[in-house]
């Protein structure tokens, strides 16, 4: 008893020790110390890229504008103030755009949001008359696209050109999310909807109180991933609402104070609509018209992107998941 | 509890106790069956008509425009009086007979609606047949009743002060709306006919597969109008059109634009140009499509995780900010007065490059954009993979001696080479759509014959320079070789992975 105890304590304190010599060698490595070095260094790196393009625009706009002329802001603001944004806010297009943009984007989005909850809870149903045939309708558009020309003209012929419809109604349905909610209607318990059945619920009653309070986590995914794309919508402000300033997006907005600098060399001089409010608000400085339209554009994207985190993993391996 | 679960169908949804609907037919119902779907195909057709603009049997008059259809017309009076201004003014022709015309035109439009409601209700049973017959038969009057008003309106311009001027005319369509309406009333009537009359006490139902379509159909309507629709404008394709014309036969050229595309030295130029920037810049993102998956791996080789979190959060920042944001940052870091020029000169350096002005290097700084762009995001997939790998695996390796790269080589990359095949095949499937915004922001002057990509090179053709069918011609072609490389890409998984991928 007592020499088996001494053995057994013996052989402890042997692996103790081969543990600590183990660890002490994993530590001393020298190749896992240069590597971790590299790699925490050059994620480092990689993330202050991302970051800092964002903060020198940022404290430019807060900076006075004398010196953000003379390139005296590099790293730190100076002389803070926020004359830049109340000038920016006497600039009316500006506002135009930021209201027009803010609306479709909170329309848009519940449409997309609505339609594609119940067209994925409707194409889940197998009763469906030819269902297996619509829902291939569905998806085949996600594949198959006509082009940009044809698509113009289609959009012209139905007349919904240089109108604010423009921007809501072709994002209605978008098969990739009507797929993302099927696929997670589908991970649903059907002994809940059952249940429903025999209590005698339609299929609306259904949809309405089972499936959309059942699905929010993915239409929450959804919703944001719309939101941001309609925020971030150019295209269809730049090709189809061309003769409506009224109409354009803050992306447009933003890529023609862009472009009338670059190309212009200065706002002022260059005599468009968007120059004399510019001028007359009294900002002189291109640069920091585009610094300032910029980081109106940027912060509500940064403001959700907090809440849009904790989303990114659900839709994507959802997605990955196809239909 | 064998008999419960065969209430839930195979694939795991719920089977509808559904009432039996197999009572045999009498002979008159089932020749109304075969008429209702004759039937529903024209009401259909009926809602379809009154949205193209060539079919508009309200172009009573030349200046009204072309472009419009008959809907815009019942909707809008004012794009109707659009071009009438002069005429009204000096009095040819009395505003009235446009309101008239909007009015009808209106009428029309709600009559194809009241036709639709008809049809979706055919899908009930007998007596919410009967209640749907009353719709279509009131939608059809309607059409004819209307109709018969615009050829008063037809009458009016005809009558008008200044005929030679206001160009009276009545569309050969307006036949096709005779024919459509009429036909609506007819089959309405004979429809009432033959559909049998419901027992006493019964209740307006529809079979569950209909009530599903039914809910269905809106969503279904949408996707035919915005994704199925335009191929109806390849047409333009065939055609000798310039933009604000209208298309007529005599405009038929055949595949003239096609052999123009190898023909035209000019055109043969640009597109050999255009290609090579496409394929270039797919193939370098091809090349480096293995990005990702390294930040991946060497993202879960750091082994604290608030760094982690916090390198994950902020490298997927850029995926979410739009290309004219990105191209703000550009012109922010990169441009003569942009941080890279001031923060030499304020170490005394002296600099005024324009980084973004020059043609040098296009495909890779655009390469460059893309991936800072989306590397942190497309990551994320490899991520979530990773940390779905067992970790005993991690642990026997350890046991048995292996390294970190060891580990990484035999048990994390062979993990995440499925999901990296699927992402492969399908970015060869979209070689040659690059999309157009990145490269639109970036072009200008200095780089464009080096950044023009296919997308971009069919806008500035179609939308800047107004060459519709060229640029269709060009769309067209890229549609069809897609969508072959996509079959393409889908055989070889199902081929070698036994797994389809779209």
């Amino acid at each position: 008893m007592e020499k088996n105890n001494q053995m057994s304590r013996t052989a402890l304190r042997e692996e103790k020790k081969y543990f600590r010599e183990h660890k002490t060698v994993m530590k001393l490595s020298g190749s896992d110390i240069i590597f971790s070095i590299l790699n925490y260094t050059f994620f480092a790196l990689f993330t202050l890229s991302c970051l800092f393009p964002f903060y020198y625009i940022f404290i430019n706009t807060i900076s006075d504008p004398e010196l953000v002329t003379k390139g005296a802001i590099t790293l730190i603001p100076r002389q803070l103030t926020i004359d830049n944004y109340i000038n920016m806010g006497k600039v009316d297009d500006l506002w135009t755009s930021v209201f027009i943009t803010s609306l479709r984007t909170v329309i848009g989005t519940s449409l997309m949001v609505f339609t594609s909850a119940l067209a994925g809870y409707l194409v889940t149903k197998n009763e469906m008359w030819n269902k297996k045939f619509w829902y291939r309708f569905l998806v085949i558009t996600m594949y198959f696209n006509t082009g940009l020309i044809p698509w113009y003209l289609n959009m012209a012929m139905l007349g919904i050109t240089d109108s604010f419809a423009s921007y809501i109604i072709p994002a209605i349905v978008a098969p990739y999310n009507i797929i993302l909610v099927k696929t997670y209607i589908e991970s649903i318990p059907s002994e809940i909807e059952e249940s429903a059945y025999i209590d005698g619920a339609s299929y609306w009653m259904i949809f309405r109180k089972i499936i959309w309070p059942l699905s929010k986590p993915i239409l929450a995914t959804i919703a944001i991933f719309g939101a941001v794309g309609h925020w971030n919508s150019l295209q269809d402000s730049l090709i189809l609402n061309q003769n409506s300033p009224e109409l354009y997006t803050l992306q447009h907005r933003l890529y023609i104070y862009l472009n009338q600098s670059s190309n212009l060399g200065a706002l002022v001089s260059s005599g468009t609509s968007g120059a004399d409010s510019a001028s007359i608000a009294g900002i002189i400085n291109t640069k920091i018209i585009q610094y300032t339209i910029s980081m109106v554009t940027i912060i509500p994207i940064l403001c959700v992107y907090p809440f849009m985190q904790r989303y990114f993993e659900k839709g994507l391996m959802l997605g990955a998941v196809k239909g | 509890m064998a008999k419960q679960n065969n209430t839930v169908s195979s694939s795991g949804t719920v089977a509808v106790p559904v009432k039996n609907y197999k009572t045999p037919k009498s002979a008159s119902e089932r020749i109304s069956d075969k008429i209702y779907w004759f039937f529903r195909c024209i009401i259909v057709l009926n809602v379809v008509v009154i949205f193209l603009p060539q079919l508009n049997p309200a172009r009573l008059s030349e200046m009204i425009n072309k472009n419009l259809s008959l809907f815009s017309c019942g909707v809008s009076y004012s794009s109707v009086i659009a071009n009438c201004g002069r005429a009204l003014r000096m009095g040819w022709v009395s505003e009235d007979n446009f309101r008239m015309l909007s009015l009808f035109s209106a009428f029309i439009v709600l009559g194809a609606v009241l036709a639709a409601a008809g049809g979706c209700m055919s899908l009930g049973n007998n007596k919410l047949k009967k209640r749907g017959l009353l719709f279509t038969a009131a939608g059809g009057a309607l059409e004819l009743g209307s109709l018969f008003g615009l050829y008063q309106v037809y009458l009016q311009f005809k009558q008008s002060q200044r005929p030679e001027r206001v160009l009276p005319m009545l569309p050969d369509t307006y036949l096709l709306f005779i024919i459509l309406g009429g036909a609506l009333l007819l089959l309405s009537v004979l429809n009432f006919i033959l559909v049998p009359k419901g027992k006493k006490g019964d209740v307006i139902s529809i079979e569950p597969k209909f009530q599903l379509f039914l809910m269905m159909l809106p969503v279904i309507a949408l996707a035919f109008v915005f994704s199925y629709l335009p191929l109806y404008g390849w047409r333009y394709a065939f055609f000798d059109y310039k933009s604000g014309e209208t298309l007529s036969m005599d405009k038929f050229i055949g595949f003239k634009w096609f052999t123009s595309l190898f023909q035209n030295n000019a055109t043969k130029k640009d597109i050999i140009r255009v290609m090579q920037n496409t394929l270039a810049m797919s193939g370098l993102g091809i090349l480096t499509s293995w990005i990702p998956l390294a930040f991946a791996v060497f993202l879960s080789e750091i082994k604290n995780m608030r760094f982690r979190r916090f390198v994950q959060t902020f490298t997927t920042i850029p995926n979410f900010i739009s290309w004219v944001l990105v191209y703000a940052i550009a012109i922010a870091i990169f441009s003569t007065d942009g941080f890279i020029n001031t923060f030499i000169n304020s170490l005394g350096g002296s600099s005024d490059t324009n980084y973004l002005m020059s043609s040098s290097h296009v495909w890779l700084k655009m390469l460059a954009w893309g991936t800072w762009k989306g590397v942190g995001w497309s990551a994320i997939i490899y991520i979530a993979a990773i940390s779905g790998i067992d970790q005993n695996l991690y642990e026997a390796a350890t046991v048995d001696g292996a390294g970190r790269f060891q580990k990484m080589r035999y048990i994390t990359i062979p993990d995440l080479i499925p999901t990296y095949c699927v992402l492969l095949l399908m970015s060869i499937a979209n070689i040659l759509s690059n999309g157009m915004e990145q490269y639109l922001v970036f072009s200008n002057a200095m780089n464009m014959s080096d950044i023009q990509v296919l997308d971009l090179y069919v806008y500035n053709l179609g939308i800047e320079n107004g060459l519709i069918p060229l640029s269709t011609v060009i769309g067209m072609v890229k549609s069809i070789i897609s969508v072959i490389l996509l079959f393409s890409a889908n055989g070889i998984s199902k081929l070698v992975r036994g797994e389809s991928i779209v």
